[in-house]
């Protein structure tokens, strides 16, 4: 990191080179982003430009070397996905921002992450689709964060709602990936992306980062270590550490033997992979509720919708009389199936509201069907919803 | 029972088992490559002092491919279809520090990888690029690869080869790579001199290595050796005139920014010297 | 006189030792192994200098010439 902050004109409008000091910022979301990346550690920023998210590119561009840290525009998304997991494994936090039609051509590095168990960020700042679609916000990716890649094997993805929750999460974001060893996603929307709003930036002694286990502090040997072994998350020795690691990411055996193929080792392999993040869904995922003491009726959201989804909701509670109850998914994956059907009772209808045609109604509606009479999707297209807009299907539905 | 003087660089066994024998077929020139390339290894080590951490080997997908899957007694990585250079240039951004040797093969590189060929010989990223060069996709059975030689039968050019082949020293050299050689695995002591360059030079290395592939050509090893001997012929001898011969030799040998530290500069300006602020 | 060591566990057979070599030293052998391979032998070992091109040309790091005296 560079050791002292020093004015440099015509660069950035961050006032301080470095990390930030700690005060009252005024960013957009992709550069708040990027000031939680640095706040967490990361040291490689590798992207490709697209809209919307090429501000994180540019943003990331002018503060990495600021702050002593790398930056580098890759010829494709493919080569920024494959260079994470080289600057990873290389011993350096890593992350890059896309969209939709990059993040689809980052799944099959996302796949190799997951049967490596490379931590990684990847910020998808969603736009809409399919095909090139439009540059608006959409939430159409959020299936595609967990079933995009090829093969078993869950994930962690956060949904942020606000510009302080773009440096929130995305510091969130790297602290997942270092401690459960997998990639994880950062969902937003272009809404959130682009907007502009207040950042408090706290002491970095009062921001918690953690660093992936080595086995260096755990006493065990580089003839003793197993790359994917000891532990349900395995300690991670790192290149030129000594270790003689050989990543691999076909099936293999806990030393890294890929050569020992039997369908008992493959699923081995591959099971302890799901097990490791949906088995640990209670401490991985995160709900935030409101109002569910007495609620009729459900708006279950995610995203720059939850902002107007609670409005929708302290709205139909105050004028209309409903008594609707609020769940925000602030992690939509892991999917919190059991946490969801503790915490809510009988109701009438559950609401998704989504900027997308429907897709997280699907495990919701898995998930709480027997609670409900129905549950309703409400989706919009190329615009946020507004709160009067989910409440006018709310009052529709509900008369 | 002497060993191989290279094995101490493999691992035989791991903690659950056995890792060898290799698992190329007999008379494959992805185990003369990597012999050559250890060879290579060890004298850098031996002379220059490098110590043995500092080695990265990374391939990407193919017979080629195999070479680091978990044989190496050094780090490594054994990632995507093409792509291992991308893997390659993010761990140098990590550790600007690792020596890296990039086992690919020619439909990796000329084909899947075609992109992040040219980007990381543009960049002249701090790799040695090993691309074994066989003419066609041996792991998936014998197709075509953009190296394929016209008129030849493979398993996806029945009626024979119609497309024209890459010249992949040529690309190299065009998109910036600081060394570029050709040789063939009948070549050995060649391929080992150009290895120790490579590792040796900041830049990109790019060497190709003619390498045989006994099953899909079905002809054997001993055979295709001779014939690389025969069919190719030193450029520094033969100017352009090649006789219908595969030009091989050190096609350029030059010295050129380092990706690595050309980024240093910026990230250097930006740090303050002992003193006070710098202006 | 130098000895021949082959690594039955790794050698395919692919006789390439036999044929580079420049003082015709090695031959193959007459028996296939349980492999199914016909793994190198000696022929005449008193022609054979430890120039050590077998071992550099081996595949499968399953030869090695253990020098006389060492």
């Amino acid at each position: 990191m560079a050791k002292t902050p020093r004015d440099r004109k015509g660069v950035v409008s961050s006032p301080d080179l470095g990390l930030l000091k700690p005060g009252k910022y005024y960013l957009q979301g992709n550069q708040a982003c990027i000031e939680g990346a640095l706040m967490a550690g990361c040291r490689v920023y590798a992207g490709y430009p697209i809209t919307p998210a090429v501000e994180t590119m540019e943003y990331a561009s002018q503060r990495f070397p600021q702050a002593g840290c790398r930056f580098i525009q890759m010829e494709d998304e493919i080569a920024s996905a494959c260079a994470l997991i080289g600057s990873s494994w290389g011993g350096a936090k890593a992350m890059t921002a896309t969209s939709g039609p990059g993040f689809s051509l980052m799944q099959e590095a996302i796949s190799i992450g997951v049967m490596s168990e490379t931590p990684m960020v990847i910020v998808d700042i969603q736009r809409a689709g399919p095909g090139q679609g439009y540059i608006t916000a959409s939430q159409q990716d959020i299936m595609q964060a967990r079933w995009g890649h090829h093969g078993d094997g869950p994930i962690i993805a956060l949904a942020p709602s606000s510009v302080q929750e773009m440096f929130d999460f995305t510091i969130e974001a790297f602290n997942l990936s270092e401690q459960w060893r997998t990639p994880v996603l950062v969902m937003a929307e272009e809404t959130v992306g682009h907007m502009r709003e207040p950042v408090l930036v706290p002491h970095t002694d009062a921001i918690e980062t953690i660093e992936r286990k080595k086995p260096q502090d755990l006493g065990i040997s580089p003839r003793d270590y197993l790359p994917w072994g000891h532990d349900t998350v395995a300690p991670m020795a790192n290149w030129g550490e000594g270790y003689n690691v050989n990543f691999v990411a076909l099936v293999h055996l806990e030393d890294g033997n890929i050569t020992k193929y039997s369908p008992q080792a493959n699923y081995h392999c591959v099971e302890r992979l799901q097990r490791k993040i949906e088995g640990n869904v209670r401490e991985i995922a995160r709900i935030e509720t409101k109002f569910l003491e007495d609620c009729k009726h459900l708006i279950i959201c995610y995203g720059a919708v939850s902002r107007t989804g609670m409005e929708a909701v302290i709205e139909a509670r105050e004028v209309s009389g409903l008594e609707v109850g609020y769940i925000r998914l602030v992690t939509p994956w892991p999917f919190p199936e059991e946490q969801l059907r503790e915490i809510v009772g009988e109701v009438n209808t559950i609401f998704v509201p989504e900027m997308n045609l429907g897709m997280m109604r699907h495990p919701i509606t898995e998930a709480l069907r027997d609670r409900c009479r129905k549950v309703v999707s409400i989706p919009s297209l190329g615009t946020l919803h507004s709160p009067e807009y989910i409440l006018s299907k709310v009052r529709e539905e509900v008369s | 029972m002497k060993k191989h003087p290279m094995l101490k660089y493999l691992k035989e066994e791991g903690p659950l088992g056995p890792r060898m024998p290799l698992i190329f077929c007999p008379g494959c020139g992805s185990g003369q490559v990597l012999n050559y390339t250890l060879y290579a290894v060890d004298r850098v080590i031996e002379e220059d002092g490098i110590s043995k951490e500092r080695f990265l080997f990374i391939s990407g997908i193919g017979c080629s491919g195999r070479i680091t899957s978990h044989y190496l007694n050094f780090d490594s990585a054994w990632t995507i279809h093409g792509r291992a250079l991308a893997v390659a240039t993010g761990a140098l951004l990590a550790n600007p520090q690792f020596r890296v040797i990039v086992f690919t093969g020619d439909g990796d590189t000329g084909s899947i990888g075609g992109n992040h060929f040219i980007h990381a010989c543009r960049r002249n990223i701090d790799v040695t690029i090993l691309c074994l060069n066989n003419g066609l996709y041996g792991m998936t059975g014998g197709q075509h690869a953009p190296t394929t030689p016209i008129g030849a039968i493979t398993t996806t050019t029945p009626y024979s080869n119609r497309e024209g082949a890459f010249d992949l020293c040529k690309l190299a050299e065009t998109a910036g790579a600081s060394y570029v050689a050709r040789w063939t695995t009948a070549h050995p002591r060649q391929v080992i001199k150009s290895i120790v360059k490579g590792l040796r030079k900041k830049g990109t290395a790019f060497i190709e290595i003619l390498s045989q592939c006994p099953v899909h050509e079905k002809i054997p090893a001993t055979t295709l050796l001779k014939q690389f001997r025969k069919n190719t012929v030193p450029f520094s001898k033969a100017g352009e005139l090649t006789d219908g011969k595969t030009l091989i030799g050190e096609f350029c040998d030059v010295e050129r920014r380092e990706w690595n530290e050309a980024y240093q500069e910026i990230i250097d300006q930006f740090l303050i010297h002992d003193g006070g602020i710098d202006e | 006189m130098n000895r021949l060591w082959v690594d039955e566990r790794y050698c395919k057979g692919c006789l390439i030792c036999i044929d580079v070599c420049p003082k015709k030293a090695l031959r193959p052998s007459q028996e296939i192994n349980a492999k199914g391979y016909i793994l190198p032998e000696e022929s005449d070992m008193k022609r054979c200098t430890a120039c050590g091109i077998c071992e550099l040309m081996c595949p499968d790091f399953a030869i090695a010439i253990e020098e006389a005296g060492r």
